[in-house]
């Protein structure tokens, strides 16, 4: 597949570091606009950092992040109003149905929150029957697909899935696939960290490892 | 409706179904409250005239230490749904956050009140009855200052270690004018301000809630940062 020219996503020499941990050293990354890429490697190589600092969460300790065109430490809330990021736990309220939390995250994205139109969309990721009950009583495949209809509430140009198909059943896995399918057509760039090339890389253009928190290989 | 005013609201309205879905928390504070209460009058036993000489400071400081229970929830709700930099991944201002946080403290705590000085009135033998009106006024500045300031090292506080400890540790030395103030206007109103001595303490109330309010949310983005 041809990549577009533009990048969305360019890193340069980024280091975090935790106390005396190193998560990420000295990691470069640029990541054009419309690409998919999966980001994999084992548990603690610094993939989590690495969307958290791309999402503006965590301040890079040495080195230039650009997302959108906007630098991560300067332009953060920029980079905020095009991007959207799925944790593998969720953005999700114990006490709040499954509708009072998609009503939360409309109001706070400023998108329409009328009962009927969060309905349907908490019915395109199945969970229309458990609207009305409290996250508390969800599984975490259910607290995953409600994430999914948060992030189906805003039109993101820069999505940033981490471990997104753990704790999934197949039909969920399907409903995460179709959906980045419905992301890379619209145009998004989406960023996939993953145990697994199996899963991340179905619509992925090309794979990038971490390795200890440096970019191992890439590979088309 | 502004994008400061939407977020913010948003927020107070989840945190309040929040805790009414959970009520375990303001049942708590209320039977703490009471308990405190019931400590100072039997420490201080039966004699009404020093009961009722020292109920205005007997009431805050039961606000203050119930209080502070409360505020450390405040974002502790936060973390068990993803942490604090979830909510604040949400573009727009930061402040929002504060101020939604800021406004479900304040209508709890207001809650508290409603029940607590009818009852330190009991207790404590004391006609709030008269004073009603002014007893309002202070309550409110008090409160204002005191979740404030609480809402502030709260957010402050939230990924400390011993954030139990930190958190009154930071909080009350903060929060000294505001005891004062609260409690000087309090004890000055009840005993009929024979020194005109309740303007002074309403203005310094006044005047730091404005200080704490400002200073709080103009420097609340940088807490956040990490």
């Amino acid at each position: 597949m041809s990549r577009p020219l533009s990048s969305a996503i360019r890193v340069d020499g980024l280091t975090r570091r935790f106390g005396r941990r190193w998560a990420l050293r000295g990691v470069d990354l640029e990541v054009a606009s419309g690409e998919t890429v999966a980001l994999l490697g084992a548990n603690g190589t610094g993939k989590t950092t690495l969307l958290r600092v791309l999402a503006t969460l965590l301040r890079p300790t040495a080195g230039s992040v650009v997302v959108c065109g906007h630098e991560v430490t300067e332009e953060a809330d920029d980079i905020r109003s095009r991007l959207v990021l799925m944790t593998p736990g969720g953005h999700v309220y114990d006490e709040l149905t499954g509708l009072e939390n998609l009503t939360f995250a409309a109001r706070m994205l400023g998108t329409r929150s009328e009962r009927e139109v969060l309905r349907e969309r908490l019915e395109a990721v199945g969970l229309g029957s458990a609207a009305d009950l409290v996250a508390r009583s969800y599984s975490t495949g259910m607290r995953k697909r409600l994430e999914l209809a948060r992030l189906g509430l805003g039109q993101p140009d820069v999505v940033l899935l981490d471990e997104p198909f753990t704790s999934l059943d197949e039909e969920g896995v399907t409903l995460v696939q179709d959906t980045i399918g419905l992301w890379r057509a619209r145009g998004a760039t989406v960023l996939i960290a993953s145990h697994r090339l199996s899963e991340a890389g179905r619509h992925a253009d090309r794979s990038v490892r971490l390795e200890a928190g440096r970019i191992f290989e890439e590979a088309e | 409706m502004s994008d400061l005013r939407r977020r913010s609201t948003a927020i107070l309205w989840k945190d309040l179904l929040t805790e009414v879905r959970t009520r375990q928390g303001f049942s708590a504070m209320l039977s703490f409250a009471a308990l405190v209460l019931f400590l100072f009058s039997f420490a201080i036993g039966p004699n009404s005239a020093l009961l009722s000489q020292l109920s205005g400071g007997l009431i805050w400081v039961a606000i203050i230490f119930t209080g502070t229970l409360s505020l450390g929830r405040a974002f502790q709700t936060e973390e068990l749904a993803g942490g604090i930099r979830l909510l604040r991944a949400y573009p727009g201002d930061p402040r929002a956050i504060f101020l939604g946080k800021l406004g479900a403290n304040l209508v709890l705590l207001a809650a508290l009140q409603i029940l607590l000085f009818p009852a330190a009135g009991i207790l404590f033998q004391v006609d709030f009855v008269p004073h009603a009106p002014a007893l309002a006024g202070i309550a409110v500045l008090g409160t204002v200052g005191f979740s404030v300031a609480g809402t502030f090292f709260s957010a402050l506080t939230v990924h400390a270690r011993a954030r139990e400890l930190l958190l009154p540790l930071l909080l009350f030395p903060a929060l000294i004018p505001v005891v004062l103030g609260a409690v000087g206007g309090t004890e000055a109103l009840l005993a009929g301000d024979p020194m005109s001595r309740l303007t002074g303490w309403v203005r310094l109330l006044a005047a730091y809630d404005v200080i704490l309010f400002v200073v709080c949310l103009w420097i609340f983005p940088v807490v956040l940062e990490e």
